[in-house]
């Protein structure tokens, strides 16, 4: 892949193109975030926020700053929560191999299929009559089930990439299974946790169905509940529901891009150490 | 570079998804204790799946084989009903364009949030000036709540104020009622639903891109081929594991899709965007006085329906292993 | 559900088991919602915009203190809460004080999940009647009216002088029609409303609806058809916008806000935001076909006493529900949501303290309730069917005759 310089800006012309044209419908909503709400229909549409107003900023900058708070730390648990469950899972699916391993490898596919309104009115029922609605464990708990099938699927594939030797030379060490999965197949698998760690965190992130059912009104909102202050029953202020959604996915943004990073250093890392 | 370790994850990761196929030449068996004690390291899955997944499956399998009204969903004792829900859901004259429409939705959007997704996944492949940093933000539509995502796409194609018909007029083309129309109200939700779906295609598809070993590419080099003879070749053929798993899980993710049609077109107009997952909300929720029976029965429906794709998916692997 | 207590506490011990296991870490547990008797009471409304620093909050708590009691106040989003409510009546685990949306009451009465106000003693006496219609079911009343809220006409007064119309002279559908002609004539855009394929699409047809003397009873009636047709042959004549058939009342407000519509159908919600339109505006009675104001539907929430296993808990949410409708409580609250009283007497000191009141305090009293006229849980059966006809025939799909009549077959079915 020996290509000249020129050649190599082009490309990045034209990444910079489609990313723009991905990008376009986030601009429009960063757009209407600063739009006043006489604007808001105006036809043709402004293409740029003319007249623009910070009041939905300011909106939520006074409001919104606790939840973001809260989405972190449910997208930290829930990854957490994934990786602890889905690992354990993929090594035994994908080494162990054992006696119904594919009927459940199946369930697990299925399990994605329940609508997520669904879900959420199971745990509702169940979470009151426990009495943890509106707590962060039990957000928690919920959030992880957009993961985890993903997870185990996803960790199965990988982990059963590890060649054999390496785990049966650990054996002939008299390492334990345990010990072969936490001092030797974790390791290994630093790639694949941060895979899956980015998808449980970006689907807790935005999840809204699950925060709304479980979470709705008490003193544990996420971000993407804070919306709801500016959905009132006939009225929605839209430059503030906008403004949030911006804000909101900064941080994640960053993260984003900084886990984008780390997957490439992973990769270099795990190839040295073989 | 050794890239042994991330190679076989995703080309051969395929294996795991539905059988424990051996990777690459017959691993000596495990011994037989080895066996049962990994349920051990499968127990909190096993509990946390039936604690989470079986009660709400449970429930709703109950609420589609009774005749429930809002008295009996809240007192108890609704008859049981047998299959009536789902007569009643089959016989209902909205049922067949309603399937039609999901098929539609689903199939096309596969279809093209799979290509972008590979292209673009071959496109930031080739390593150029911030090509990481390009990558990690098409993602970013990714963060979105879908109120918001959905809610802008509605924006740009309003009919009247919207952008995309202002710049359809700019071109000299009349102005196209994208959400108001029967005829383009399913194509306007499915342009949204592609959009969704690009980032998640485009980071799996990446990852199985990343596993296949350069030294493949540059035997082909020296035989002369052409990048898309390689793609062809090459790429295509070790992807298809990847592929296969990525098609099925957005398979299933787009059969549920509603949040998105619900926002920018509520299913209608007169159920032109409706799709099975749409309308199971609408029965069970949309609507003043829920129908909790049929709205289940769809809903069931649409777990068949993954259920079916799950096992040719899993047919399909099958018989690639034997070849 | 044949034992559905047993197989609950299984599941509860499943979940519990591994909550144990993950809480640990995280033992921050303050949503404690289920508490034995007496302490918190739980307090349920639609209002989420408004946070704990409000006026609405704020009266919450006096009430509470006054009756002895702490209140836990949760407020979910308006279409959310039906479901919550009813999931929650299915637990036995309801709020002690449920505000909902008016049509809901009859729903929520249906199943068996709210007690009558017979029952527990609360006055409803000095309550307007077509308000407490929707909450009244075979001649038990559900729940207090704590405001109420209809639809008018907003009109743009810069380009209506501009186009050469006084507002005063639309009084029936012709005038109106004439207007619009006017409007458009002038390049300008004539009127805006909500047809949404969604309960917000019948509430804003049901005026137009009423004021030809359709009946809800026989959605294909010619006057149900005339209705009907009015709101197509605008579409078709370009005085109503297409995006009608998408917008929610807030979308068609923000097409109003613009300036380029002369008239908008909406809510005394927006009153507020009226006072930052960029021109002036004034507010018409919707009109009938053939004259004077039609009967516009009744918005609004009702305040009522879900069913409770610990009857000992009714005295005290009693008084929290006399509190929170009181005269003088009633005037703050429905000041803060930009409401009408329920009350005549509160009603009229609304209209002085702020004129611009009036004309919605007349409406208010000429408001019909949806689920009246002895229909309760049949309206959602006749809603449905109708806000569908509208969207057939306003897409083009259907002429307004053949959309009705498929409504009406839609709606005896069912």
């Amino acid at each position: 892949m020996t290509t000249s310089p020129r050649r190599v800006w082009w490309k990045t012309a034209v990444g910079l193109v489609l990313t723009g044209l991905m990008l376009f419908p986030v601009y429009w909503m960063i757009n209407v975030s600063f739009t006043r709400d006489q604007d808001m229909r105006a036809s043709p549409p402004h293409l740029f926020p003319t007249n623009g107003t910070l009041d939905g900023y300011r909106a939520v900058l006074d409001q919104q700053l606790p939840y973001l708070g809260t989405s972190f730390l449910v997208g930290l648990g829930t990854v957490a929560l994934t990786v602890a469950l889905a690992a354990p899972a993929g090594y035994a699916l994908a080494k162990l191999r054992p006696p119904g391993g594919p009927a459940l490898s199946f369930l697990l596919l299925i399990a994605q299929m329940i609508p997520g309104i669904i879900m959420a009115m199971g745990f509702y029922a169940i979470y009151l009559t426990l009495g943890v609605l509106n707590t962060l464990p039990g957000l928690i708990l919920a959030d992880t089930t957009l993961a985890v099938p993903f997870a185990v699927l996803i960790f199965t594939a990988f982990m059963s990439g590890i060649p054999d030797e390496l785990l049966q030379a650990a054996v002939v060490d008299g390492a334990g299974r345990l010990r072969t999965f936490w001092s030797i197949v974790l390791p290994v698998s630093r790639n694949s946790i941060v895979t899956v760690s980015l998808f449980a965190f970006l689907w807790s992130w935005s999840d809204f169905i699950f925060a709304s059912t479980l979470a709705g009104g008490g003193d544990h909102q996420p971000i993407t509940l804070g919306i709801y202050h500016y959905i009132g029953n006939n009225n929605q202020q839209w430059n503030a529901i906008m403004a949030t959604a911006v804000v909101a996915s900064i941080p994640a943004a960053v993260l984003l891009i900084l886990a984008q990073r780390y997957v490439s250093m992973g990769v270099t890392a795990g190839a040295v150490k073989d | 570079m050794t890239p042994t370790t991330r190679i076989s994850t995703t080309t051969r990761g395929h294996g795991g998804a539905a059988e424990a196929a051996p990777p690459g030449p017959p691993a000596p068996r495990t011994r037989r204790p080895g066996r049962w004690l990994a349920w051990g390291f499968l127990a909190p899955t096993v509990v946390y799946l039936l604690a989470f997944y079986a009660y709400p499956l449970y429930r709703n399998v109950e609420l589609s084989l009774r005749e429930y009204t809002v008295r009996s969903f809240v007192q108890g004792g609704a008859p049981f009903a047998g299959l009536d829900n789902y007569r009643t859901v089959l016989a209902d004259p909205a049922f067949w364009p309603t399937l039609a429409h999901t098929l539609i939705f689903t199939g096309a959007s596969l279809v093209f949030q799979f290509s972008i997704g590979m292209a673009l996944a071959l496109f930031f492949r080739q390593h150029f000036p911030l090509s990481g940093t390009l990558r990690a933000l098409i993602l970013v539509p990714w963060l979105l709540p879908l109120i918001v995502s959905a809610s802008t796409w509605s924006w740009l194609l309003n009919s009247d104020s919207g952008l995309v018909n202002a710049a359809l007029g700019v071109v000299g083309i009349d102005p196209v009622n994208w959400l108001t129309s029967p005829t383009w109200s399913l194509t306007s939700v499915i342009i949204a639903n592609i959009w969704i779906g690009i980032p998640f295609n485009l980071v799996v598809l990446y990852s199985g891109l990343q596993a296949i070993p350069v030294e493949v590419y540059e035997a082909s080099a020296l035989d002369g081929a052409t990048g898309w003879q390689r793609f062809w070749s090459i790429t295509f053929p070790l992807l298809r594991p990847v592929s296969a798993i990525t098609l099925l899980l957005g398979l299933i993710y787009t059969l549920k899709v509603f949040d998105i049609i619900w926002i920018m077109t509520r299913g209608g107009p007169t159920g032109s965007s409706a799709t099975l997952a749409t309308w199971s909300y609408r029965l069970g929720f949309g609507n003043l006085l829920p129908e909790f029976g049929p709205g289940a029965a769809v809903g069931n429906l649409l777990i068949v329906m993954a259920l079916v794709a799950g096992l040719v998916y899993i047919r399909s692997q099958r018989r690639q292993h034997l070849r | 559900m044949t034992r559905p207590n047993r197989r609950r506490r299984l599941a509860a011990v499943a979940v519990l088991a591994l909550a144990a296991v993950t809480a640990s870490a995280c033992s921050s547990s303050s949503g404690d919602s289920d508490d034995g008797g007496g302490g918190a009471y739980l307090v349920w409304d639609p209002y989420p915009q408004f946070a704990d620093d409000s006026d609405w909050v704020a009266l919450l708590k006096k009430c509470g203190t006054s009756a002895g009691v702490t209140v836990e106040r949760t407020g979910y989003d308006t279409t959310d809460l039906t479901n919550k409510a009813l999931l929650a009546a299915q637990q036995s685990n309801s709020p002690d004080v449920l505000i909902v949306d008016n049509p809901v009451i009859s729903t929520l009465a249906e199943a068996g999940a709210l007690t009558t106000t017979e029952e527990n003693k609360l006055d409803v006496s000095s309550m307007a009647a077509n308000l407490l219609g929707a909450g009244q079911s075979a001649g038990k009343t559900y729940g207090v009216p704590i405001g109420a809220n209809t639809l008018a006409l907003y009109y743009n007064k810069d380009l209506l002088t501009a186009a050469g119309v006084d507002p005063a002279s639309v009084k029936d559908w012709t005038s109106l029609t004439a207007a619009l002609t006017k409007v458009k004539a002038k390049g300008k855009k004539g009127i805006t409303f909500s047809a949404i394929g969604t309960e917000e699409g019948s509430f804003q047809f049901l005026p137009w609806f009423w004021g030809s003397g359709a009946q809800l009873t026989s959605l294909d009636s010619p006057q149900a058809v005339s209705a009907l047709s009015l709101w197509t042959d605008w579409l078709k004549q370009g005085y109503a916008p297409n995006s009608v058939i998408n917008n929610t009342q807030t979308t068609s407000w923000q097409e109003f806000a613009t300036g380029d519509f002369a008239f908008a159908e909406n809510g005394t919600w927006q009153l507020a935001n009226a006072e930052k339109l960029g021109f002036s505006y004034g507010t018409i009675a919707i009109p009938a076909s053939a004259g004077g104001p039609a009967p516009a539907p009744t918005g609004g929430e009702f305040v009522s006493i879900p069913v409770q296993k610990k009857t000992g808990r009714y005295a005290t949410s009693q008084k929290l529900v006399t509190c929170l409708t009181s005269a003088d409580n009633l005037l703050t609250t429905d000041t803060t949501l930009s409401y009408v009283a329920p009350v005549a007497a509160v009603q009229d000191r609304q209209a002085t303290e702020n004129p611009k009141l009036k004309v919605w305090v007349e409406a208010v009293r000429a408001a019909k309730g949806r689920t009246g006229d002895n229909l309760g849980t049949k309206y959602p059966k006749i809603s449905e069917p109708l806000w569908t006809a509208v969207q057939a025939a306003l897409s083009g799909g259907k002429s307004p005759q053949e959309a009705l009549t498929a409504a009406q077959a839609s709606a005896t079915s069912k």
